[in-house]
């Protein structure tokens, strides 16, 4: 009778195990959804901090998921431009007479003054080649079911040490992330909503991100506009471009 | 015979004793004549760094600048400040006006970043304020409207930069965002402060209200005051004045009241009346001993004056005048050499060089001692006082052994 009730549970548990997803399968699949071959976006970047809301608009565009180049188009910030190589930040300034490469303790300073630091925009690799992953379970995030997903850096080099991503089930785009430091201190909290879908691709079109060593302070990404694969001139990503 | 004449006629039988009596009191006084000079000069030093370099005499800001300092709040600013210089230069009692802007700033250099403090100065004013030339050791001041800079030697040195260069200026903006212009450094300056010369650069104010988008503003205006003003009653004076004009976001301190300033100064003023508290002590004890000795080691001849009918008041009056001519005498050459030494040191420094590297606080290396008339006469007439009062207890104590007893000794 025992070995009855065993082969039958074996029998039950096998195809439960094939169906299982991995923590390394979402991780492809969240970084087939999001990263795309270019891309054109219109957005607002939104600052609230103890002073107030401080409003910065921008065009970037995206080759991949290590080329970006920000141009930021208010006001305040009219012609600066951010370049991001697969290796490098560059920032070029209309008044400056060179390009200023971000590197080492550089590459923490805040962006603009908002919650993201420069080195939030680095990382060209993908996280499957940083990070160990690990499938922790379920849980909802507003509404939706996601996986929740720890990571772990596999070596030095990388900004935060430990991650966990909630990612949509259905829609494999993170809802919620959490950055920790090697201590475990919590870093970042990043939350995404208002997803619509363009091109086949899942995109939030809202972001907020908090960088919890600052009070009172949060940073909002809305996308206006955003063009998926599109056709880009390589030279928008090079050093002589950047100039002009 | 009056006692006054055997006192004197005392001093002259043994010039030796009375000669080493003189000398260790004017040793005493001419140290601590001279401490007290050097410590006014500390002060007035410090002081002056303060108001030159930090707080000025009083200062003008905007009211919510001070309690945001820490966040560089730049938004917080001194709106059409040329306007608030007009108000404050109808005040006679102002002698000098700087208008400022400081900030936080990246130094881009050969693909490295140095921290620095930028302060964006109005060249014109700063030359009456902090006499900027005299301070420059290579090259000139910027000029308004370029993008020219003055640097720290230290800071020049750390960045391996000499005049001519160029560097790159990142920073914060007022709207915090972020910005950057390149410079071309036309001079390097020896500022009497070292954290000024670690770590601050001058840009011409226009350039700096470019690279910091801060329009024709600035975070605040310092000023000196003519000598003998009041800095609390002046200050006053500007509040009126700045709130008639409508000017009430504006916040007016005198130094005194800024706290950091000026309990800068109160600690190291307490720390300088311990040190000089101490000194004081060691150079009495050098007084009191010498007249003691000298007393105690003609306790034999105190007793044969005794055995020869002086009464014992007389002759604790008599060493009394005896101990009061020889610091009279010893603290007047003692004074008078304290203040040969501190009056050419008042005018040629104390240059205190490598000692003062890697020293954070506001004391320059040349320090110039300060003679302060009523602590000099002080010091003299506390020599003097110390000096004859110590002979009192020996003295006294002399006296009173019986005659027979100190004929038996002789």
């Amino acid at each position: 009778m025992k070995r009855t009730v065993m082969a039958l549970l074996v029998t039950l548990m096998v195809p439960a195990s094939l169906w299982a997803i991995s923590a390394e399968d979402i991780i492809k699949k969240l970084e087939k959804n999001t990263v795309t071959k270019t891309a054109r976006i219109d957005g607002v970047m939104i600052i609230n901090d103890r002073f107030g809301i401080k409003r910065s608009t921008f065009i970037s565009y995206a080759r991949g998921a290590d080329t970006m180049l920000i141009e930021f188009t208010s006001v305040e910030e009219e012609g600066m431009k951010i370049l991001r190589t697969r290796d490098e930040i560059y920032l070029f300034y209309p008044d400056a007479e060179e390009l200023i490469r971000m590197q080492g303790a550089a590459l923490k300073e805040s962006v603009m003054g908002s919650d993201m630091s420069y080195e939030d925009m680095t990382g060209g690799r993908t996280l499957l080649q940083s990070y160990k992953v690990k499938l922790e379970g379920t849980e909802e995030i507003d509404g939706a079911p996601c996986y929740k997903v720890s990571m772990e850096a596999k070596k030095k080099g990388v900004p935060y040490y430990k991650q966990i991503m909630w990612i949509d089930k259905e829609l494999f785009i993170y809802r919620k992330i959490h950055k920790f430091s090697r201590s475990g201190k919590l870093l970042k909290e990043i939350i995404c909503d208002d997803v619509r879908q363009v091109s086949g691709k899942n995109i939030a079109f809202h972001m907020v991100l908090k960088d919890t060593m600052k009070r009172n302070s949060s940073t909002e990404f809305v996308i206006n506009d955003i063009q998926i694969n599109i056709p880009l001139k390589a030279s928008i990503f090079s050093l002589e471009e950047l100039t002009w | 015979m009056k006692l006054s004449k055997i006192a004197l006629r005392n001093i002259t039988r043994n010039k030796r004793r009375s000669l080493l009596s003189i000398v260790a009191i004017a040793v005493a006084a001419m140290s601590i004549a001279f401490l007290f000079s050097f410590l006014e000069g500390y002060k007035n030093d410090l002081a002056d760094n303060l108001h030159t370099y930090y707080s000025g005499e009083i200062r003008v800001r905007h009211k919510d600048y001070g309690k945001n300092e820490y966040l560089n709040p730049l938004h917080l600013r001194i709106e059409s400040f040329r306007g608030v210089i007009e108000e404050i230069e109808k005040n006679d009692a102002v002698e000098a006006v700087s208008p400022r802007i400081s900030f936080p700033t990246g130094i881009y250099r050969k693909e490295d970043t140095y921290k620095a403090i930028g302060m964006g100065v109005d060249f014109q004013y700063e030359k009456a304020y902090q006499n900027l030339e005299d301070r420059i050791i290579e090259g000139v001041l910027p000029e308004m409207g370029k993008n020219q800079a003055l640097i720290g030697v230290e800071l020049a040195r750390d960045i391996g930069v000499k005049t001519g260069d160029k560097i790159t200026m990142i920073s914060t903006t007022m709207r915090r965002g972020s910005n950057a212009i390149t410079f071309r450094i036309t001079g390097i300056v020896s500022f009497p402060v070292q954290a000024f010369n670690k770590s601050y650069l001058l840009v011409p104010l226009d350039r700096a209200q470019k690279l910091l988008r801060m329009n024709d503003s600035v975070t605040e205006i310092i000023m000196k005051l003519k000598k003998g003003s009041s800095g609390s009653e002046i200050a006053g004076q500007l509040v009126a004045a700045f709130r008639a004009a409508g000017r009430e976001e504006l916040e007016t301190l005198s130094w005194e009241e800024i706290g950091t300033s000026y309990s800068f100064i109160e600690m190291a003023s307490v720390t300088y009346n311990f040190m000089a508290l101490f000194f004081f002590i060691l150079a009495s004890s050098v007084i009191i001993n010498t007249t003691m000795m000298v007393i105690y080691e003609r306790t034999r001849e105190i007793g044969t004056i005794g055995a020869m009918g002086m009464i014992r008041g007389e002759i604790v009056r008599l060493f009394f005048i005896e101990a009061l001519f020889l610091s009279f005498i010893g603290s007047l050459i003692g004074v008078l050499i304290g203040i040969g030494i501190t009056i050419p040191l008042s005018i040629v420094g104390i240059n205190f060089g490598s000692a003062m590297e890697g020293v954070s606080i506001e004391i320059s290396e040349k320090i110039y001692p300060s003679l302060s008339l009523r602590s000099t006469i002080f010091v003299f007439f506390y020599s003097v006082m110390v000096a004859s009062l110590a002979s009192l207890i020996p003295s006294s104590k002399a006296a009173r052994v019986e005659p027979a007893e100190a004929l038996r000794n002789m």
